[in-house]
C-alpha cells in the first residue's frame, strides 16, 4: 500500500447500490487509492480493516450540502462519484424526487464550494427515452428527452441537466457522466432484472424493438475506468451487440404475452397502481421503440470496451454461463 | 460472408458495433474470430461450450484459479437475494419443459443480429417468398447489376410506388440473387411503414432500417449498400393517374449523405410496382386512428379484405444506372451548399425519370402492357 500522504481519496455516494459496492471493492484492492469514503444511509458490506470508511449521509436532508462540503474538505477528497440513484421505480415519488433531483443539487452545492478534481455521475441511457424518431444508435449528443410521464426517468434527466450546468460553470472540475445501458447480471438487481425474471413478459403486439444491455462486470469496470481516467463529458456505457426484445425473451425462456397497446397500458396502470408489478405504464414505451446508445466515445476516451456480448450477458443473467464453467466473468478486469 | 474480405475501416471503429459472429453474414471482421461459436448449442445451455469470446489480452482469457475463487467469494458475499431465474430453475420440476420451450421459442430466429437488427436466420426464412415474388409473380427483369460495386459503400436511389414496399424488397432480392458478390442491400424504410405493427419488425429483421440520416450515414461508413426512396410517403401515395411521375425528392438528404460519405449514387428505376397495386383513391378518414396516413383503395382492396393487399402480377423491370460520384465531383463541403444540393437532387430525379421512360418504352405488348411485359 502506498504511503499515507500520497494516493487518491475517493468518495462514493450511493455506496449500497450495485455499482457503488463494486466500485468500493475495486478501489479497496487498488493501492493507488489512499482512502475511500462510502456515503449512504446504511453501511455497505465492507471488508474489515480496509481503507474504506462508512459515513452516513442522507441526501434528502435539507442541510446535507454543508455537511458534505465539510466532509469533502476535511478528507481532501479529489474524486466524488455520485451514484445515489434508484434502480427501481418507486411509488414514493416525492422521496425519489428529493433523493435524485434535490440530492444531486446538494452534491453539486458541496462540490461548488470545495471543487474536487473530478466528479463522476452514474446515469442511465433511459434518459434518452424511447421515441419513434430515435436513430438506431443514440450518441452522447442526443437530446435527453426522458419520458413524458415517467418520474423515474425524469428525475434522472433533471439530475443530469444540473450536472451538465455545473460542468459548464466549473471548468476546473472534470465532470464525467456515465450513462449505463440497463445492467444485467447474476447479482445486480434493478428494474430490468426484475422485469425479465418473471416467467411471463408482456409484448406490445406487432412491435419488437432492439434492446441493449451491459453486463454487470463490464459496467463496474467502466465505472472504475471513469474514476481512474481524466476524460470528461458524457459517455454511453453499453454492451456489445443488440437483440430484438422477443429474442431476448426467447433466450431467457420467458413466455411472451402479446397485448394490444391500449389494453397493455390500462392493465399496467391498474397493476402498477395496485403495486402488483414493479414497472410503471410509461415503461411500455421501451417495449415499443428503440432506446439504444452508441458506446464508441467510451471506448475511445475512457478505454472501455465491453467484454461480453448481449447473448453472453443474458446467459450469465440466467446462470447458464456460470454453470458450464466459463470463467471469463471471474477473470474480468479486476 | 460477402464482406469478410473488405478492408477494415482505417479509423479502427468498424469492429465495435457488431458482434463478430460468423453467422452474421455482414459482420465486419473481428480480429482472430473464434469459429468455435459455430458449434455451440445455445438453446440447451447446459451443453453450451461457450468459448472465450474475444481474444483481447490472452492473459485475461487463461484461467486464473485465484481470480475464480475471488469471484465466487464475491458472489457469496454479495448478500443479495439470489436472482430469481436461477432460483426458479432449481426448484422447477419442469426444467425439461422449460428448456424445450426455449428451443421452440428460438425457432426461426438467430441469437445474434447485426447492429441494425437484421437477423440472418429470419432473412433465410423469408427467402422463398421473395424468390417466388421475384421470379414467378413479378417475373422481374434486372439490368445493369454490373454497376453495383462488389465492395465498398454505395447509395441506391430508386423510385417508389405501391402501398406496401414490394419495390424495396425486389431491389434487395435482385442484388442478393443476381449480383456476383451477392451483397445485401439495406433499404431505408419510412417511419409510417417501420412502425406499422407486425410489418415493421419483419422489415427490420430482414434488413430494413428506419429512414434516418444518422442511420444511413452509419451504414454507409460501414461500407454497406443502402437503398433510399427519396419520394418517401408521397411516392407510395401516388394515384393511378400520376403513375411513373416522380414526386419531389424529399429535401435532398440523400445528396448530402452521398457528399458527406463519398458514396457513389446508383440511380435505380423500378417499373411495374405501380401496376402491382394501382391506387385508385385514398381514404384519410379513420386512417389516422389506426396509425397510417391513408387507407388505399385499389381494384382489390378493401373489397377483398386482406387478400386485396396481395400485389397484382404485373411484369417488373429493374434497371440499375451507372454510378454518379458526387463526392469526387464536389467534395464533402458541398453538403452545406443548399442550392447545389437541391440542384443535384433534381438532376438525379430527372435521370431516374428518363430511365423509367426508357423502360416503359421497352414493354413489348401493346395490350395489357403492364401485365404481359
Amino acid at each position: 500500500m502506498a504511503s499515507s500522504s500520497t494516493g487518491r481519496v475517493v468518495a462514493v455516494t450511493g455506496a449500497c447500490t450495485y455499482l457503488g459496492g463494486e466500485l468500493l471493492r475495486r478501489l479497496e484492492e487498488d493501492p493507488r487509492y489512499r482512502r475511500v469514503l462510502a456515503l449512504d444511509i446504511r453501511p455497505p458490506a465492507l471488508a474489515p480493516g480496509g481503507k474504506t470508511e462508512f459515513v452516513k449521509i442522507d441526501l434528502t436532508q435539507p442541510t446535507i450540502d454543508g455537511e458534505l462540503a465539510t466532509l469533502l474538505d476535511r478528507h481532501a477528497i479529489d474524486t466524488l462519484v455520485h451514484g445515489a440513484f434508484l434502480s427501481h421505480p418507486t411509488h414514493a415519488s416525492e422521496w425519489a424526487h428529493e433523493l435524485e433531483d434535490v440530492g444531486t443539487m446538494h452534491v453539486l452545492n458541496a462540490c461548488a464550494g470545495v471543487e474536487p478534481r473530478r466528479l463522476v455521475l452514474i446515469s442511465t441511457t433511459l434518459v434518452y427515452g424511447a421515441h419513434p424518431k430515435n436513430p438506431n444508435f443514440l450518441t452522447k449528443d442526443a437530446e435527453l428527452r426522458g419520458h413524458r410521464d415517467s418520474r423515474f426517468v425524469n428525475d434522472k434527466v433533471r439530475a443530469e441537466r444540473q450536472v451538465q450546468r455545473f460542468a459548464r460553470e466549473h471548468p476546473r472540475v472534470e465532470v464525467a457522466i456515465l450513462r449505463f445501458a440497463p445492467i444485467l447480471g447474476p447479482t445486480v438487481s434493478n428494474m430490468y432484472t426484475r422485469f425479465l425474471s418473471r416467467p411471463i413478459a408482456p409484448v406490445m403486439m406487432g412491435h419488437d424493438p432492439l434492446m441493449q444491455f451491459v453486463h454487470e462486470q463490464d459496467a463496474a469496470y467502466a465505472l472504475q475506468r471513469a474514476v481512474e481516467s481524466h476524460a470528461s463529458g458524457a459517455f454511453n456505457i453499453v454492451g456489445k451487440g443488440v437483440l430484438p426484445y422477443t429474442t431476448v425473451l426467447a433466450l431467457l425462456g420467458r413466455v411472451p404475452l402479446p397485448m394490444p397497446q391500449l389494453i397493455a397500458r390500462q392493465l399496467t396502470k391498474v397493476l402498477w397502481t395496485t403495486q402488483l408489478v414493479g414497472s410503471p405504464p410509461s415503461f411500455l414505451d421501451f417495449l415499443l421503440y428503440l432506446c439504444v446508445a452508441d458506446g464508441t466515445k467510451a471506448r475511445r476516451e475512457l478505454g472501455f470496451s465491453p467484454r461480453l456480448s448481449i447473448k453472453r450477458t443474458i446467459l450469465d443473467f440466467l446462470g447458464i454461463a456460470a454453470e458450464d464453467g466459463a470463467t471469463d466473468v471471474a477473470t474480468a478486469q479486476a | 460472408m460477402t464482406d469478410d474480405s473488405d478492408p477494415p475501416d482505417p479509423s479502427g471503429d468498424d469492429d465495435w458495433y457488431g458482434d463478430a459472429d460468423p453467422r452474421v453474414p455482414d459482420a465486419s471482421a473481428w480480429p482472430d474470430r473464434d469459429l468455435r461459436w459455430l458449434g455451440d448449442d445455445v438453446y440447451l445451455g447446459e451443453q453450451a461450450q461457450i468459448a472465450a469470446e474475444h481474444p483481447e489480452p490472452p492473459a485475461e482469457v487463461t484461467r486464473d484459479p485465484a481470480a475464480e475463487i475471488r469471484e465466487i467469494e464475491r458472489r457469496l458475499a454479495q448478500q443479495r437475494t439470489p436472482v430469481f431465474p436461477i432460483d426458479l430453475r432449481r426448484r422447477l420440476p419442469l426444467e425439461g419443459v422449460w428448456r424445450r420451450w426455449r428451443a421452440l421459442a428460438m425457432w426461426g430466429r438467430s441469437d445474434v443480429v447485426d447492429d441494425f437488427g437484421r437477423d440472418p436466420r429470419a432473412t433465410a426464412r423469408w427467402e422463398w417468398l421473395f424468390e417466388f415474388l421475384y421470379s414467378r409473380w413479378f417475373r422481374v427483369e434486372t439490368s445493369g447489376l454490373e454497376h453495383i460495386p462488389s465492395r465498398g459503400r454505395a447509395l441506391l436511389v430508386a423510385n417508389h410506388a405501391g402501398s406496401l414496399p414490394y419495390d424495396s424488397a425486389m431491389v434487395m432480392h435482385a442484388v442478393r440473387r443476381d449480383h456476383p458478390a451477392r451483397r445485401d442491400v439495406r433499404p431505408l424504410v419510412e417511419d409510417t411503414v417501420f412502425h406499422l405493427p407486425f410489418l415493421g419488425p419483419v422489415m427490420n429483421r430482414i434488413g430494413g432500417v428506419r429512414a434516418d440520416p444518422e442511420n444511413a450515414e452509419r451504414l454507409l461508413l460501414k461500407d454497406e449498400l443502402v437503398a433510399v426512396f427519396p419520394e418517401g410517403e408521397k411516392g407510395m401515395g401516388k394515384l393511378w393517374k400520376d403513375r411513373y411521375r416522380l414526386q419531389r425528392f424529399g429535401r435532398g438528404g440523400f445528396v448530402k449523405l452521398a457528399l458527406r460519405t463519398g458514396a457513389p449514387i446508383i440511380p435505380v428505376a423500378v417499373v411495374g410496382a405501380e401496376e402491382a397495386a394501382p391506387m385508385l383513391g385514398k381514404v384519410t378518414w379513420f386512417a389516422k386512428n389506426i396509425g397510417i396516413p391513408w387507407i388505399p383503395v385499389t381494384p382489390t382492396f378493401p373489397w377483398l379484405g386482406p387478400v386485396g393487399l396481395l400485389p397484382l402480377p404485373s411484369k417488373w423491370y429493374v434497371a440499375f444506372g451507372a454510378p454518379i460520384d458526387l463526392g469526387r465531383a464536389h467534395g464533402p463541403a458541398a453538403a452545406e451548399d443548399r442550392l447545389l444540393v437541391n440542384k443535384l437532387a433534381d438532376q438525379i430525379r430527372t435521370q431516374i425519370q428518363e430511365m423509367i421512360e426508357q423502360l416503359l418504352g421497352q414493354r413489348r405488348s401493346p395490350v395489357l402492357p403492364a401485365f404481359l411485359g
